[in-house]
């Protein structure tokens, strides 16, 4: 059973999630970004994007996104470099929830850790019509 | 200041990431990211929002910007880097986009660019700013 992101208040907690990020996913999702940059810095490194796509993906498992959600900012640092195979944790909790003209502007704050070190953190800001809410 | 061996300076631009959007790398994207919101995916969906077709993920358009970033300063990107951006605007299937970026400061270490993305046709996809330490 999950809830809608749309349905939750600030201060929120998610659920930690566990996750691994695979040779083959990473190829899969190097391939669909089409990102001709990361190759070059050797084998078995994670494009950034693809961790923080990652995060955002075990949010959106837990949480669906309300059709028709827009991504409005993006924050984001990078602590150090993460490989494939890597065991990581992600976090994460709404850190603000305010709506204005018929549209919910939610800031998620998020933060990836691996053996209890931070790797990533970030926030992201999305909004979805009240509607949904 | 370097980077892979070239001087760093104010004004510097960084290479530019030129990339074609298309509806087949939307769906290879949200079967990756897991990101099926049907604005990006569903035609018939998207019509009837302000939008009047679909539109990329914002996290692809960034993808763009990260591998700009990625070409830029190589593994200190990777292990430094951090940017805060807004997304100003759509990317729509046949679109050619740009992103780019240009040194603003040096500090020591710290490197401060202005980033963005951008349309050929000059419409602003996303803008912000990035930090990276190059040692």
């Amino acid at each position: 059973m999950t809830t809608s992101l749309a349905a939750l208040p600030k201060g929120f907690e998610f659920p930690p999630a566990t996750f691994t990020l695979s040779r083959e996913w990473v190829a899969e999702y190097v391939a669909a970004a089409g990102d001709e940059a990361i190759a070059a810095l050797g084998d078995g490194l994670v494009p950034p994007m693809a961790l923080a796509a990652q995060a955002v993906r075990t949010l959106i498992e837990a949480s669906p996104l309300p059709p028709g959600t827009l991504h409005a900012g993006q924050e984001l640092s990078f602590r150090r470099a993460v490989r494939t195979g890597e065991q990581l944790t992600a976090q994460a909790r709404i850190a603000s929830r305010g709506e204005r003209a018929g549209w919910v502007l939610m800031s998620v704050d998020f933060d990836v850790q691996a053996g209890g070190e931070s790797v990533m953190s970030g926030r992201a800001t999305v909004t979805f019509p009240a509607e949904a809410a | 200041m370097a980077r892979h061996g070239v001087a760093l300076s104010a004004g510097e631009a960084l290479p530019v990431v030129a990339k074609r959007i298309t509806q087949e790398q939307l769906q290879r994207y949200a079967d990756a990211s897991g990101d099926h919101n049907p604005l990006h995916l569903d035609p018939e969906f998207a019509a009837k929002t302000q939008f009047g077709g679909t539109i990329a993920h914002g996290m692809l358009v960034l993808a763009f910007v990260s591998e700009m970033l990625t070409a830029a300063f190589g593994r200190a990107w990777l292990d430094s880097g951090g940017l805060k951006i807004r997304f100003r605007g759509p990317a729509r299937p046949g679109d050619e986009v740009e992103a780019s970026g240009r040194v603003t400061k040096v500090e020591g270490e710290r490197v401060t660019c202005e980033i963005e993305c951008r349309t050929r046709v000059g419409e602003v996809l996303v803008s912000g700013e990035a930090e990276v330490t190059v040692a």
